[in-house]
Parts: structure tokens; sequence; C-alpha cells
């Protein structure tokens, strides 16, 4: 068994680990990072539909490293296709679709604003809705920071609160406009942009970090298409690998180890004092460092802890308040499909994975008091697997009194495959307290880990009617855009969907939740939990933006508060 | 990787970022070059899938025996039938893809093919009296419809829908996955669907068009490989 010192050790090296190696490592602290994956090169990346949509090359192995996943606390569970998790250093943003949001302000205080604004008993009674303990102001500077550096296109729509059409309105205020001008419209954000103002909306480019124009010595975006579960062939998607972890190395205080599995975070007492980890060849390792920071997907934040119980945290290590592993959420990618007789549409141009949107029907943006439910949904264009290859099109169900094979589903393919497009309402779900993750008795990893295991059923009274509505709306806008064709694609049977979120929420209080808002655990003050693991409620929007402004957050909170005096923020 | 991949990389970053799409007329004329002229094969009529087996029957694979690539080929033609001009599973060589995939990628769904073609046989010879590939068309789809439908007996493991679902899914990669991997024969199936595969780019010009797109040749990946190591 290895033993080495450092200062940090950072666990996961996807959109929180680059952000920490880079900004701690130029802090003057010597940062060991630790990835399961490879790390892969721009050049590894192939414009392979196979390869990376279908069989998912940049993700964790469903038999080598298994998610489960039941229904309810009496369902059996099964094994469940990857999510948004990567599985290489740049974790999920190397063939993420680099949508790049910043939350609402009042996605920030929804309980408070959903009472203000309607009343308390709005808010389902099982239901564990939030404000989270820190302000949109407080993120703005890292949400910018962000931008800026990773290299985001857009338009503003809110700039210092003067609204700007072509951008989204309903955004926050903004005190900088993105760095980088919006990308280009293909067909389908073109009769997008042109149903949806028919109707009266809002429509704007949708923000994505994927580069416009060529920034800060990396190509500008080619449109080729292969994007969304794509590695960029030439780094025009601003994912980690090809923006800091660049910048990591060139501090010269950052140690990358790749096929490194933490499987423990080792503690004394009230404080952590390293990890173990198994190392590509198989071998058990301990690194001791002064502060551990977890920055993997939602899953091994919270199954990390539980693996590292101790006497002291029986139930989960920096879990006294109980409230490890719950409050789970995810987005339900909700689909309309439309299909077009008089022109083509042609999809597999441009990047994936949203192009267009509006955001008239998203957080509180519109009146509540006329519908039955609470929050809201961005709405937007792309393809229906947020890729436009013919194999994800194939997985797609054909409109109503189309088979799904023989001579007319082939012609049906034939006909529409260059003539259709999708529009997806990605909604925000209220987190649960009994949707969760623990740890499965029955399934194990490659490393003999219990595997993951998810407790969730989105069919919930609110979720249920959030979803018909926009699914009316979207079926509204494809008639709007002159489809001949307008068809909804099947929900899940409760399955979980995009970009989990919670199981180690943030709080203002210790009795409530896992960690302040800098992501530092209440029970162990050099114990840093950063991700979407961390957000009380998820909004309608894509995580990772936030995800990288928190993660900023956290860096300078360590290296300008923590380092001086180590000890609890707050 | 190759290094061919590297000045395919070298060459698509110098074009693109000289200033648009400097490159096209290298990038095509190399490409060009690469393309061998194939006569596009010719689909039969629907009716008689069982004589067309006999016609273009590919023999034994890596894995499969001659019999289960008959009947896989027999099986994926039915679910992605060719006709004049709209190239099906046969024209893209689809058993090709899935025998090579189980020799490899797949390997571990060796025995559910093994046991899925097996029961598929016991089925047909019960209900028709005669194998898949002797049967009709009309009775092929027939017992395709079973299997979609769970209502075909003799399925235990693989089930009759996990089987009709694995070989339906199987059918689209070897149509839609780039020829390296042994189907898509001539980019069979990108031409039936219109997807001009994996271009580099697509222009100002390209993503304002309401037409098909016409602009490029479709491109491989062995393709494009060899033309950009010309192009540089």
């Amino acid at each position: 068994m290895a033993i080495e010192k450092t200062d940090v050790v950072v666990v996961g090296m996807g959109a929180v680990g680059g952000i920490m190696a880079a900004e701690l490592g130029k802090a003057g602290l010597k940062v060991v990072g630790l990835e399961r994956g490879p790390r892969l090169k721009t050049a590894d990346f192939q414009l392979d539909e196979l390869r990376y949509f279908q069989r998912q090359d940049l993700r964790p192995d469903v038999k080598r490293q298994p998610v489960t996943w039941r229904t309810s606390r009496n369902a059996p569970a099964v094994r469940i296709s990857p999510q948004n998790n990567g599985n290489q250093a740049g974790g999920g943003t190397v063939h993420y679709g680099a949508v790049s949001w910043r939350l609402h302000e009042d996605d920030f205080r929804a309980r408070t604003q959903t009472i203000e604004r309607y009343s308390v008993a709005a808010i389902p009674q099982e239901c564990s809705l939030a404000d989270w303990p820190l302000s949109y102001a407080e993120l703005e500077p890292f949400y910018e920071k962000a931008e800026y550096e990773i290299g985001v296109s857009g338009r503003a729509g809110n700039l210092q609160g003067t609204k700007i059409d072509g951008g989204n309105v309903f955004e926050a205020p903004r005190q900088r406009d993105y760095p980088l001008p919006p990308l280009q419209l293909d067909q389908s954000a073109v009769l997008f942009e042109g149903g949806t103002k028919k109707l009266g909306y809002h429509p704007f480019s949708t923000p994505r970090a994927i580069i416009s124009q060529a920034y800060k010595g990396r190509p500008a975006c080619t449109y080729c298409t292969f994007c969304q579960a794509y590695g960029c062939y030439i780094g025009a998607k601003s994912s980690i690998l090809v923006t800091k972890l660049p910048e990591a190395d060139a501090t010269g205080n950052f140690t990358l180890k790749t096929g490194a599995m933490c499987y423990r975070i080792n503690s004394s007492g009230k404080r952590v004092t390293g990890v173990s980890y198994y190392g590509p060849d198989g071998s058990d390792n301990t690194i001791e460092a002064e502060i551990v920071i977890l920055g993997t997907f939602i899953y091994d934040n919270t199954r990390l802890l539980l693996l590292s119980k101790t006497d002291r945290f029986p139930n989960g290590l920096a879990n006294s308040s109980g409230q490890l592993g719950k409050h789970i959420m995810t987005h339900i990618m909700a689909n309309v499909l439309v299909g077009f007789d008089d022109r083509h549409v042609n999809v597999f141009m441009g990047p994936s994975a949203q192009k267009h949107t509006i955001d008239d029907f998203n957080a509180d943006n519109f009146d509540h008091g006329r519908v039955d439910f609470i929050r809201g949904s961005q709405i937007s264009i792309g393809t229906g697997n947020l890729e436009g290859g013919p194999i994800s099109v194939s997985t797609m169900a054909p409109p109503p009194g189309v088979p799904r094979w023989g001579a007319a589903y082939r012609d049906f393919l034939a006909t529409y495959y260059t003539r259709h497009a999708a529009m997806v309402a990605q909604t925000e779900n209220l987190p649960y307290p009994d949707h969760t993750i623990d740890l499965d008795p029955d399934v194990r990893d490659q490393w003999g880990l219990p595997a993951p295991r998810m407790t969730y059923d989105w069919r919930r009274p609110n979720e249920l009617a959030l979803v018909e509505f926009m699914m009316k709306k979207m079926e509204e806008i494809g008639r709007a855009m002159g489809a001949t064709k307008v068809w909804r694609a099947p929900l899940s049977q409760g399955a979980p969907g995009a970009h989990h979120e919670g199981g180690t929420r943030m709080g203002n209080d210790p009795n409530t939740s896992v960690v302040n808002k800098y992501g530092q655990s209440w029970d162990i003050s050099n114990l840093f939990i950063v991700g979407s693991s961390t957000f009380p409620s998820m909004s309608g929007f894509n995580p990772t933006l936030t995800i990288e402004a928190l993660a900023y957050m956290t860096a300078d909170a360590i290296v300008n508060k923590y380092k001086k005096s180590p000890g609890a923020l707050l | 990787m190759s290094e061919h991949d590297e000045s395919r990389r070298a060459f698509i970053v110098g074009a693109v970022g000289a200033g648009a799409v400097a490159g096209t007329a290298l990038v095509q004329t190399a490409y060009a070059k690469t393309q061998k002229t194939k006569p596009q094969p010719s689909a039969t009529s629907e009716a008689s899938a069982a004589n067309r087996a006999a016609d273009t029957f590919d023999g034994h694979g890596v894995f499969f025996n001659d019999e289960d690539v008959a009947t896989v080929a027999a099986f994926a033609e039915r679910l992605m039938p060719g006709a004049p001009g709209k190239p099906g599973a046969r024209d893209a060589n689809v058993s090709n893809y899935i025998d090579l995939a189980l020799a490899g990628a797949y390997a571990e769904q060796q025995d559910f093919y093994r046991r899925g073609l097996a029961q598929l046989d016991a089925y047909c010879r019960k209900a028709h009296n005669q194998p898949f590939v002797k049967l009709s068309a009309a009775q092929q789809d027939d017992v395709i419809g079973a299997l979609e439908q769970g209502n075909a007996s003799e399925f235990t493991f693989p089930t009759a829908q996990a089987f009709f679902n694995t070989l339906r899914t199987h059918t689209m990669e070897g149509l839609f996955a780039d020829p390296v991997y042994g189907g898509n024969r001539d980019f069979a199936g990108w031409k039936l669907v219109g997807f001009p595969g994996t271009q580099l780019y697509y222009t100002p010009a390209d993503l304002a068009s309401r037409q098909a797109f016409t602009r490029a040749p479709i491109a491989g990946l062995q393709a494009q490989a060899k033309a950009s190591s010309k192009g540089a």
C-alpha cells in the first residue's frame, strides 16, 4: 500500500475537479486529483455515432459500474443506463451538450417565492422544496467567471437590468454580456423562432459552452453535429478537458491520477485525513491530505460518504443531519416531435443539444394561479435524443399509426429523417425526501463496492400536471411552426431522467442540510462536497454552469478564507 | 489514433481558423479521389424475400454459421426491407455487421443469439412447418409481429420481445453505423434517409438551406482519414 501526502485531494476530475485543481493550484496548494477513467485527448475523438451515442463510450460501463433504480422501497431494483455522468478526466463536460444556464433569481428562493406569490398550500405537502442558502447576486460573479474562462456563446437578455430582445428576457440581470456571440441558427431553430414568436413568446439562441468564434487558442465550432454524447474533435466545446485541466497542469502543483477509484474517505473524529483508492492495477493506495474535496456525480458523492461511515458517523460520514442521500431530483425530458412536408430541416447540422429556447414557462416566469402545479420548464428545439444521427432517430417513437419496422417504417424514416425536429421540455421536478440514493445490497461494481441505488418515481401530481401542460404547449408551438405532423414521444414509467441533483443538499441549518453554501460539511470542516448533489432545488435548467460557478465560489472561499484560517467558514 | 486523424484535425482546424471554409475544395477533391464508385445494389420486390435470400446469401461469418447468417439477414430485411431506390438491410449487409459485433463488442450476447435463433426456428417450424428463411415475406412478417407482441410460443430466454427488440436495434445499427463496422455498405443506410455522414463542417449557407443537403458527398470515417492525409 502506497501512502502519499498532499495539501488537497480532489475526488473526480469533472466540472468541479478541474476548476478546483486549477484554482487551488494557482494559489500554491498541492493538489492530487483522482479520476477513475482515463485522460483522453481531443485527437482521440471520432465522428462515430455507434461508438459514442449508441454504445456510450464516454460514459460509465453499465456492467462494470452499475447503478440501480426502483420506483419505491417495495419494488425490485433494476440496472439503468448511464445518465449524464462521464467516465474520464473532464467528466460529463467531455460528452455533454454544453447548454450553459445561469439560474433565475427565484430559482434560488423557490420556496419563498411560491409562498409569497401563491400560498404555502401551493407546495405539495410531501415535497421538501427549500430555498438555497445563497442568492443569485452572490453567485453572479462566479457565473461570469465561468462563462469567460470556459467560453460560453449566447446573447444577454438582461444586461444590468436592461431587457434585450433576442436574448432571454427572463434571465437574471447580468453585469456583462456573454464572451462570445450566439451560435448560428439551424433550420429547426429558425422554425422554432418563427412559431414561438407567432404565439407571443420570447425565443432566443440557447446559451452553450461551444465557442462561436476562436477563443483562447481554440478554433470555432464547425457545426458538424457530433456534439452531445461526443468529445469535440477540434476542441470547440468548452469542456473541462480543454479548458481547466491544461490550466491546472500549468500551475506545477497538480498531479492527476487516472484509473484511480476512490473507495473511502478516511477520517479521525471530526476531521478527514485523506482518501483510499484502488489503482488501475488493483493496488490499494492511500493519500493523506489537509483538505478533501468530493466532486463526483451525485451517485458517488453520496455513495462515498455512505461507504465511509465511522463509529462517530454510523449513518454515513458527515451525516449527522440524516439528510444524506435524500431529495434526489432529475429532469423529465418530455418530447414533442414535428414533421414537415414542404421543406427539409436537416437536424444533423449544428451543435446539439438544445438549440433554441423559450423561457416563458420556466420557474415562476408566468402566473401559476390558473394551473395546478408550481415551477415550470424551459422548452427547446433540437433532436429527439439531443443527437441528430440516424441511429438516434431510429430509437425515437414514430407518429401514431406508423409501425416500428417494415416498409412503412422505412418510408417514414426515409421521408422524415431530414424533415423533422424535436422539442424538449426540461421540467423542474420538485425535491422529495423519499427520492433517495443508498447502497444496493445485491449489486456490486467492478471493485466489489455496492452499487448506488436510486429510489425514485417522478410521477407525482405536481410533475404529471406540469408535464401535461408543457406537452400541450409544445404541440401548440409545433402547429405554429407549420408542421404537418405533431406527435408526442411516450414518457418514461417513472424512471429518472437527465441531470441528477441532490443527495448532499446545502442549507443554512446544520440540522436540515449536509453542507453550507460553500459545500463545506457542517460536521467536518476540512471536507468539501461540491456539485449538483448540493442543489436544494433543481430549476428547469441544465446544471453544469451552476456547478462550475459553485466550484469557483468554493475555490475562492478556500483560497481567501479557509487557507488563512482553517475551520468552519460559517 | 492514427496519424491520418491527426493531420485531418490539424487540417480542419487550420481551414476553419483561416476563415470559414477555405478548405472545402481541397477536402472534396481529395475525398473524391478516394471514392470507389460502386453500382447501387439493386433491390428486388418485397414479396420475394425467400428467393432474394438465396440470391444474395453472404455465407459463413466469424460468429454465425451459414444457417444463422441466412436467418439473420432475412429477418433484418423484413425489418428494413429494400425496394427500388430504397436500400434495405440486405443492401447494407446488416447481417455482417451483427456477425462482427457478436465476435467482438457484443461477444457477451452470443448465447442470447444462439438461443434466440434456435427458439425462432422452433417457433417457425411449429407455426408454419418451415424454417424462417423458407417462409414467404408475409409469413415472415407474421412471425416478427408475433415476436414483437410477445405472442410467439417456444421462447423462454431470450423472451420473444427481447429477441425482437435486440434484432431491431442491431439492424438499425448495421444500417446506420459507419461502414467501418461492417454494415451500411456503400452508405446504403445513410442514402436511404439522406444523412451525409461524417461531415467535418457545415457552412452558413448549409444551415440556412431548406433543401436536402447535397453540397458534399457522403463521407465515412475511413474516406475522411484518407482525404485529410492527402489534403494535408
